[in-house]
Order: C-alpha cells, then structure tokens, then sequence
C-alpha cells in the first residue's frame, strides 16, 4: 500500500509533547552514580549537538521538499529534533550537569558539522540530506538512545526518551519512504544530480567532516562503555530496510551512504586509518577558522516555559 | 402598500457609499443602504488596530469623483481613511439613506414581483428592484483554526476587532500571523510591551514602504487646481500599473521585485538564520507583498523574537510551540486576516428558479465580469469573483465597478426592465478568465487566501487594472437577456428608508 504522507502530518500533529507535560523535578535523579554522572556529561552533550545538526538538516530538507505535504512534515521534524535536544539539555540540567545556565558547547567535530551545515546545507540536494540524515537517526535511535533506555533507571528519562523514540520511528518512516520515492526518479535525472552533488566541493568538504564525526562518535560511544556492536547493528538496519525495496539501491548516494556504513563497521577495513586520522587532524582544527556560531544553534533551551 | 426600493445597497464600506454616491448622482433617488455596523466605514471602520494604515498611495486609495487634497502622508493610516470616508457621507448627503444595525439573513428573487426581497435579522424585509452586494470581501474577521484555541485564559485580540481599552504596557504579547496587518502591528506593540513573540508560518515578500509627509504647499496646489491631484493620482495609477509586469505575471520583472525585496531584507536584518527565515520561497506575487520599513527592525528589538517553529497547540497560558516550549503571554493578537470566502456567499442568496448562489458557487464563484450572475437579474457585485487586484488599488476597481453598475441599473430603470446576464457570455468570460491566471504568479505554486483548496482562483483579476477598468467601461446590453418589470400588487411589504 502507498504510503500516505497525509496521513502521517496528521499523525505527527496527534502525536505532539511539550516539555512542560514532564515533571522534571519527580524523583529519580538520584539514580546516576557519580561514575555514571562523569561519564554521561559528554555523551548527553555530543547526543544533543547531534539532534540539534539533525534539526538543522531538516530545515534544509523542507526546503527542498516536492510536495506541500513533506514540507510541512519537514517542518514538524525540524522543530522536534530540537524538542529531543531541548528535552535532553533539561535532562542534563536535572542531573546537575550544567553550571548555572551553561549551555555545553558542542566538540570540534559537530562543530565543523554545524559550520557546514550553516554554509551548504541549503544548497545541497535532497538526495544527499535525504540519504544522510536517515543514517545519523539510525545511528542514534539504535544506538545512543537505546543505550541510555537500557542503562539509565531515571523514570524521567525513561518517560523522555520513550517520547524521542515514538518521534524518531515516525521520522524513519518518512525518511525511508523519500528515500524510495527519491529512487523512482528516472535514471539519468538521477545521474545527473548525482554527478552534479560530487561536483560540488561543498560535498567533498561535508564528506570530509561527516567521516570523523561518524569515528569520533564511535569513539564517545566506547568510551561510555557501551558495546559498539549496538552502533553498528544499528548502522546495518540503514542498509538493511533501505534494500527492502528496490528503488533505494537505484540511488548512488544510497549505495554510498550503506556502502560507507559497511566500512565504518568494519574495523579491519583500512578506511579506519584514514578516518581516525582525520578524528586526529579535526581535533587540532584550528578555531578561528570556523565561522562564530549561527543563532540556529543557540536557540537551545532547557526551560519548559518561556 | 409602498413601493420597492430602486436600490438597495448591503454594506456601508467604500464601496456601498460609492456607489450611492454614484447613483444620486444619476438622480436615483429611492436607495438604502443596510449596514450591520452602528457606523459607516466596513473595513476601515473595523480596522483600527495600532498601526492600521493602507499600503496603497492615499491619491489612488481615494475616489476620483471624491478627491481630497488633503492627505497629510503618502500612505494614510486608518483614522485619515475613517475620515474621509465621513466625509463624503456627509459631503454627499447619504446619512439618511443609511439603516445601521441590519444584518441581512438573505436575499431572494421574487419572480412574481420582479424583486428582490431582502430580510434582516430582527426588522421587517424590504424589496428591492434591484441590489448591491457592497458587503466586501473583508468583511468577516478568521481565527486560525489551532488546536485549544478556546483554552486560551489570557487575553485575545483579533486585528480588526481591536480591543482599545486593553493596556499593552509592560506586557508579553504574542502575535499570531505576519501578513499585511502583521507587520504593521508588531512595530507598534514593541514600543510598548515587554516582549513581543511574533509567530510566523509563511514568511512574505516585502518591500520598502517609504512615507513622506505631505507638504502644506501641495495640498494648497491640489485644491486650487483640482487637474494637478488628478494628474498625480494618475502618475500613481500608470506607476502600478508597471509593477504589475512583475507582480501580476511570473516575468524576468519579477526576479526584479524579488531582487528589491532581498535587498531590503539584507540592508535590515544582518543575522543570516534570521533572514533566511524571513525569507519567502514562492514567487513574488503569489501571496500579496507586503509593505514595511518598521517590520524587519521591530523583530530585530530586544523585547521582541521571531518565532518560526510550528504551533502545536494553544495552552491555558500561552502557545505551545513544536520544539517542546510554551510560550506564556497574556494577551494574543490575531493578524491572520479575515475568512474571504471563495466558494460561498455572504449571505444566502436565490435567484431565478429557487437556484441557490451558495450552491453554484460551491466549487468556486463565478461571475460575469466579476459583477454579476446569471440568473440572478439586476444583482451586482462589488469586489466579486476574480476582481481582487495585485498591484493596484482596490479602489480603482471598486470605482469601475461602481460606474457600471450604475449604469445598468439607471438603464433598466428608465426601461422598467430587469437585466440578467446571459449564461453562455458568463461562461464563455470565465473560461477566458480561469485559462489567464494560469500564467500569473498567484497561480504559480504557492498557497494563498487567494485560491481556494483545490486551487481554484475566484479572486483575482488576471491582467492590468487598466484591462479591468476597460472591460467595464461600458454595459454591453447584449451580454444581458432584457424582461419588462411587472410589479406585483398584491405583495404587502415595507420598504424601509
């Protein structure tokens, strides 16, 4: 059966949560140990910037949308990652990890990710965004989260990521299903944009920071100790229900996006040593090379009411 | 038992007083104007939110056959337009012809009688031999429709209901919808309120709107000399009338306007997200353009934010927007405009045959020439389907209208006949009509109030307004089926005057 994009903005409209639904001061918090508090800062920081990238993405998705429709479900989607990085920050606030109103800043990779996204993303194709922003929700909807549902007893956690994680399924749905819609297109439309995307150096330039963002994760991830198993089943299930139909493999940059995972996951694939020593080289990035900090990325907030 | 009215007029706004106006000036004299307000005036009487003003030069939003020299700026705010709308009232000596406090519940053709009868909500009907529909297209105020809309416990406003008692001092404000009152109200409400969060779903094309005073000298020139105001209004008239190259069709002139629009927004707001979020992405044209030089710099106050996330719902303390925040303010104002209907009619209307307008309209109106229907004799519209203008003045619309109308009608009654537009010349206009907007930019993609949701457009003129004046120069009788008036004696109702 078609997919019924109207049906979903109906949805997602049914589905919408503030934060002010949630009882941030209900018991709980109590339940993150002191190693578990040093070690979920930085992660709850990175997992934030990243919704905040997505958030980013999306507007520039809803600008390209071909219909009315996928525009405005963009539109929902845009403003609910950062609903997901807003709720995360307030989860940080509740567990005492920011000092006073201290917004954490974002690592040097997100950073180069933002400075890109600021610069390029309204330029480049939905073809591109399109396959690209699916793997980073993947990424995170079957790693990250699933790691702090697993790990954290705080029921107020438990309540906001089950939240996330119903926004997140309706978002893969409609990812996936443009995806398949990209794919109908006819070859040599595809072929062209495709070929027009690589030769435009703002991809290279994406490429390049995407990489190590992908390994700076994946070392974050290890970091907290979770099983970077989980990073990758989850990085498999991109290729896996992308193939349930045929039309996605029609997409080179699908083929790409799922043939990169495949490499990520691979740790004896050489690509490794390119990517760490890109994880390397970003982590002496010079910072006044990056652009200041666009406002987009500084309407975060942790306070339910404004 | 009286007689019918010769005319009855429903709506006192511009175009109602025009066309009394106009019709006194053919010396007919048995006319009524029916007007649910307590005062004249219609939009401009309702209107009168902080900043109200017409983005259209004062010289072409004004009459020809009522010119004031007196302007005091180019573009005039509410409160001047109120009153020289007054004015003529009274100038023109129409205060007796007006009935305040009509509500009119509907309006049918009595074929026996070869009139219409009109009722009202608590007064007795009257007939009529012949009726202006001058009810106007902005008539009836529109909420949008957002879930808990009724929850809401704090103060709400909408723009052309303003509420004058209600203290903005050191408030937080919201304000709902950026169209043309939007912008004009945000800028007054920051100098007043402690904040102000302004949501916007679409952002519009806008253009610098310059205001000069008007000097002492030139108003003196224009009364002296009435030939020199003439002559600046048509200065003004043929200058729109160029923009309409790029406004109303989608032209390499409309890159133009957009390029001026972009350049207007970068000198004003410097913050890049902040522009391309007030950047539109639909062709200049499509949604009407906006007029503001005070928008774009009341956003960018301390005291006011831009709020472009969709609204999820309203709360009992504000709005709840998607990104998970709700906005707690005291008072919402409503900018989102009013509910110009494009498939139904203002009040009930049946014509010939018990046929009913809501009915035919249903899929769209549809009218000959924008002013009348077929089947429903010595009925004309004021600002009916397809005659909204995208570049010019509504009054140089109103006006050719206004004329016409007053034509037909002073001719069937000097013949004692009733004048019903023919089918086929009704149909064959509107296929015309339908096939031209396909070229112009309201049909270029984006949604408007102009276009109904299946985007049909039953609003706008396609063309010059120099077309639409010229289409309606002269009442091709030809257009029309003629029949002799053979009133009915029989009928036992008052006309009120």
């Amino acid at each position: 059966m078609a997919f019924d994009f109207d049906e979903m903005l109906v949805k997602i409209k049914d589905k919408q949560w503030a934060l002010a639904d949630i009882d941030w001061d209900a018991p709980g918090s109590e339940t993150i140990g002191p190693e578990l508090w040093t070690k979920l800062k930085p992660f709850m920081s990175d997992l934030m910037w990243i919704e905040n990238v997505g958030a980013r993405g999306f507007a520039a998705m809803a600008q390209k949308a071909p219909t009315d429709t996928l525009k405005e479900i963009y539109t929902y989607f845009h403003a609910e990652e950062q609903k997901h990085a807003n709720a995360e920050l307030a989860l940080m606030r509740r567990w005492g990890m920011l000092d006073g109103d201290e917004i954490p800043q974002p690592n040097v990779n997100v950073k180069l990710v933002i400075d890109w996204l600021d610069k390029y993303s309204d330029q480049t194709s939905l073809a591109v965004l399109g396959t690209v922003i699916p793997m980073l929700e993947v990424a995170l909807d079957g790693a990250l989260v699933k790691f702090i549902v697993d790990e954290i007893d705080d029921p107020v956690c438990q309540e906001v990521f089950k939240r996330i994680n119903s926004d997140e399924s309706r978002h893969l749905a409609v990812d996936f299903q443009v995806i398949e819609l990209l794919g109908h297109a006819k070859m040599r439309k595809i072929i062209v944009e495709t070929v027009g995307a690589w030769m435009n150096p703002s991809l290279i330039i994406g490429t390049l920071r995407y990489i190590p963002l992908l390994n700076k994760m994946r070392d974050n991830i290890v970091a907290m100790g979770v099983d970077e198993e989980r990073l990758y089943t989850a990085m498999r299930r991109f290729k896996k229900v992308g193939e349930r139909s045929e039309y996605p493999k029609r997409l080179p940059m699908f083929r790409f996006i799922s043939w990169h995972s495949g490499v990520v996951i691979n740790r004896a694939h050489p690509y490794h040593k390119f990517a760490d020593a890109l994880v390397r080289v970003t982590a002496r990035y010079p910072k006044r090379l990056l652009r200041p900090q666009p406002t987009w990325s500084k309407e975060l907030t942790y306070e339910p009411v404004a | 038992m009286s007689e019918p009215l010769s005319v009855a007029i429903i709506g006192g706004g511009f175009a109602g007083i025009g066309a009394a106006i106009r019709l006194k000036q053919k010396r007919i004299d048995c006319i009524a104007i029916f007007e649910r307000g307590r005062e004249p005036g219609g939009t401009w009487r309702d209107n009168t939110y902080p900043g109200a003003a017409c983005d259209i030069p004062s010289r072409l939003y004004s009459y020809s056959f009522a010119p004031n020299p007196d302007w005091s700026h180019t573009y005039s705010g509410s409160a001047e337009i109120l009153q020289y709308i007054e004015r003529m009232v009274d100038d023109f000596g129409l205060r007796p012809l007006f009935n305040f406090g009509h509500n009119v519940s509907g309006v049918r053709w009595d074929e026996n009688a070869s009139v219409w009868e009109i009722s009202f909500d608590g007064h007795p009907p009257v007939r009529a031999r012949a009726v202006v529909m001058a009810s106007g297209p902005l008539a009836n105020v529109s909420f949008p429709s957002i879930r808990g809309l009724d929850t809401y416990e704090g103060h709400k406003i909408h723009s052309a209901r303003w509420d004058h008692d209600y203290d903005f001092t050191d408030k937080k404000v919201a304000v709902v919808g950026t169209g043309a009152s939007g912008v004009q109200i945000v800028p007054e409400l920051v100098k007043v309120a402690r904040s102000v969060k302004v949501y916007q779903r679409t952002p519009g094309w806008a253009l610098p709107r310059t205001n000069f005073a008007t000097r002492q000298a030139t108003k003196d020139v224009y009364r002296r000399f009435p030939a020199t105001q003439s002559l600046a209004r048509n200065a003004w008239f043929w200058g729109h009338e160029s923009v309409a190259l790029g406004v109303v069709w989608n032209s390499p002139l409309t890159r133009v306007v957009e390029a001026v629009g972009k350049l207007h927004l970068r000198r004003q707001v410097k913050d890049p997200w902040l522009r391309r979020q007030l950047t539109p992405d639909f062709r200049a044209g499509c949604k009407r353009l906006l007029m503001t030089s005070d928008f774009y710099p009341a956003l960018q106050k301390d005291n006011c934010t831009l709020v472009t996330w969709p609204i999820a719902r309203i709360s009992p303390k504000g709005i709840r927007t998607v990104e998970g925040i709700e906005h707690q303010a005291d008072v919402i104002v409503f900018a989102t405009g009013f509910d110009v209907s494009k498939t139904g009619t203002p009040v009930p209307i049946s014509g010939r045959d018990g046929r009913i307008l809501a009915d035919e309209w249903s899929t769209g109106a549809r009218a000959y020439k924008s002013i009348a229907v077929s089947g429903y004799p010595n009925m004309y519209f004021t600002f009916g389907p397809n005659s909204g203008p995208g570049h010019s003045s509504a009054l140089v619309y109103m006006e050719a209208q206004i004329d016409y109308l007053v034509d037909a009608i002073s001719y069937a009654l000097a013949r004692n006949s009733i004048l019903d537009v023919r089918e086929d010349r009704q149909r064959e206009y509107n296929v015309d009509l339908q096939r031209r907007l396909q070229k112009t930019t309201w049909n270029s993609g984006c949604s408007s109030w102009y276009l109904t949701e299946d985007g049909f457009n039953a609003t706008m003129f396609p063309g010059f307004a120099s077309q639409y004046v010229g289409q309606l120069k002269s009442v091709d009788y030809d257009d029309y089926t003629t029949s002799e008036y053979r009133p009915a004696e029989q009928i036992e109702l008052t006309a009120t005057v």
